[in-house]
């Protein structure tokens, strides 16, 4: 613990006293308020671990391109076409077919959004914040178009799919009282542990995490750096395309404009926080699905839910501060 | 009314002004190494307390130096983290846009809200369109013809050989950041001289453009500017064309929307500028 870390923690508990006091509720106060609503009742926990789900699927999603030396910033972007194309299939397709189906035309929609990205970054140079960024405005406006246009549910004033037969959804594991724990939860658990093994048993988990930690040495040992690049930015895709289809299969049932509100920002704080370790991708989900779901139940008393952001800034600042000075210190 | 291609020259003009301000921030600084992908949360910044200050107190002026007042602390903290902390540039300027658009977001709510329906005083906007031109020609003199300029491009060059002849990298940034928060401050200004006052997330990813626009000129003041109002083109351009359809199918407004985004992965891919980036972007 050095002096500088203890100045960034006191200058950000301080701005989150400055900004929750701002609103008229007393921080204390704000704070018991957001861990009983995470935390204090079966809804609680049953919304928690909803609010879990697509952060521990897109978690993977951008912990694998990080883990490749990428910022998948597009993983929102991937997850809402995704999520998209879920829905268009599952409304065609009724049943556990289309539940199959629709996750696959998900994983490849996810993977097509990537791949301009990848491309440019693999071969191009371009870097991938930025086109990322613009093709997750892309999506989110091409998806909100479609949504407004051809797909809207018939009769409906907004931009949203008619809702998918229940035959075509995930389906609930426990139910019990007010506790509901969906099957989508443990296919993230799944894809978090496919991961973790993709990079400590395959060969090409060991190419793409070289390629991410020194890709010149990587070149010379004769991994082909572009290759690699570009295709862990497909996988990245697919499995925030894996999300949004999980998303509409076990929780909305539906495609509409306002499908994601920033998951995939939410995302990088979580691969961030995972720290190289993909297993950490799933407490560092549920802590980020926590705060989502604590800053929504604090919302009801007139906190606004832009906490959320602010504690999320401020919990990857200090986690970075602590994790990436040692490797600055290393090379 | 005013003949289309009058509206489409003022919009533009609209549209360029925050991406040429805010450009240029995020180019003083990348030009000293230091990625600034946090131009985003900068401008957010100001915008909130420009609309502050022009609201309390009435006064263009007190809304602007309150604008630029926090585009430079949110830029020194930017440098604090990256240079004091060493924190990943990209990680800490995301960290940042993060908490600029939950905490404006809040106190929005609970410090602006109170004026709603009227406007907040703010400079014209013909001020800052003059504004913009002349920051591009200091800018552009200060980096090629000033003893400070090149320090800070060797700085952003190779950080290792700078500090070899005597430079001190991190003070050198410390000055270009001082650089960012005031044009990113002229930018947050002048977003709310256009609207009126606050919304929320109302740079709604100009910054994010500016920086793209900054690689466009290939990290260049003048090629910058020109990125920037080919930006603003676009957008004025899909603005105009809103409700017009293309060969006869009707098109929704988003088709149009898209431009200024395609128009950036268009010019990323033909690789416009991206080879001209500072060698030291990122690096202590």
């Amino acid at each position: 613990m050095n002096l500088k870390l203890v100045w960034l923690i006191v200058a950000g508990a301080g701005l989150v006293w400055a900004v929750v006091a701002s609103t008229g509720t007393p921080p204390p106060d704000a704070l018991r308020e957001m861990f009983s609503g995470a935390f204090g009742s079966p809804q609680g926990w049953r919304e928690t671990l909803k609010e879990s789900t697509p952060l521990l699927v897109l978690g993977a999603s951008v912990f694998l391109a990080l883990k490749a030396g990428l910022f998948n910033i597009g993983a929102d972007g991937q997850f809402v076409v995704g999520g998209l194309a879920a829905a268009v299939v599952g409304l065609r397709v009724t049943g556990p077919g289309g539940v199959v189906l629709g996750t696959l035309a998900a994983c490849l929609a996810g993977s097509a959004w990537a791949l301009l990205p990848g491309w440019i970054k693999a071969y191009r140079g371009g870097h991938e914040v930025i086109t990322t960024i613009m093709m997750n405005n892309v999506g989110r406006l091409a998806t909100t178009a479609l949504a407004a246009g051809v797909l809207r549910a018939p009769g409906q004033q907004n931009a949203e799919t008619p809702l998918l037969d229940a035959s075509t959804t995930l389906p609930n594991v426990v139910q019990d009282g007010a506790f509901r724990l969906n099957w989508a939860f443990f296919i993230g658990l799944v894809a978090v542990v496919v991961t973790a093994l993709f990079f400590s048993r395959t060969v090409a988990g060991f190419e793409t995490a070289a390629t991410g930690s020194n890709s010149r040495a990587s070149l010379f040992a004769g991994i082909d750096v572009r290759r690699t690049t570009l295709a862990a930015m497909l996988v990245s895709g697919a499995v925030a395309g894996l999300a949004g289809a999980l998303q509409v299969f076990a929780v909305k049932h539906q495609f509409n404009a306002d499908f994601s509100p920033g998951y995939g920002f939410d995302a990088l704080g979580v691969a961030l926080l995972a720290a190289g370790q993909a297993w950490f991708v799933i407490p560092s989900a549920l802590l980020f699905g926590a705060l989502a779901r604590g800053t929504s139940a604090l919302s009801i008393m007139g906190v606004p839910k832009g906490l959320n952001g602010v504690l999320l800034g401020l919990v990857v600042l200090v986690f970075a501060a602590v994790r990436y000075r040692k490797e600055a210190a290393n090379g | 009314m005013a003949s289309p291609a009058l509206q489409l020259l003022t919009s533009t003009a609209i549209f360029s002004a925050p991406l040429v301000l805010g450009g240029l921030g995020a180019l003083t600084s990348e030009r000293s190494g230091v990625i600034n992908i946090g131009i985003e949360g900068k401008m957010l910044f100001a915008a909130w307390a420009a609309a502050l200050g022009g609201w309390a107190s009435g006064n263009p002026i007190v809304g602007l130096l309150a604008a630029v007042l926090a585009a430079t602390v949110i830029s020194q903290a930017h440098w604090a983290l990256t240079q004091a902390f060493r924190i990943d540039h990209v990680i800490s300027g995301m960290g940042l846009n993060a908490i600029a658009a939950g905490a404006t977001s809040m106190l929005n709510k609970s410090v602006l809200s109170r004026f709603a329906g009227t406007r907040a005083a703010a400079l014209p906007l013909p001020f800052f369109w003059v504004g913009a031109v002349l920051a591009t020609v200091a800018v552009a003199y200060v980096l090629n013809q000033t003893r400070g300029g090149l320090r800070l491009s060797a700085v952003g060059h190779d950080p290792e050989k700078a500090r070899q002849v005597g430079l001190k990298p991190v003070a050198v940034r410390f000055r270009a950041l001082l650089a960012t928060g005031l044009l990113a401050g002229l930018a947050g200004s002048l977003l709310v001289s256009n609207a009126g006052g606050f919304t929320d997330n109302m740079t709604s990813g100009r910054g994010y453009i500016a920086l793209a626009a900054v690689i466009l000129g290939g990290w260049r003041p003048w090629p910058t500017l020109a990125a920037c109002v080919l930006f603003g083109f676009a957008d004025a351009l899909q603005l105009q064309l809103q409700g017009t359809g293309l060969w006869g199918a009707a098109l929704p407004p988003e088709a149009w929307q898209c431009l200024p985004y395609v128009a950036t992965l268009v010019a990323l891919m033909a690789k416009w500028g991206g080879t001209k980036a500072p060698a030291g972007l990122g690096r202590f």
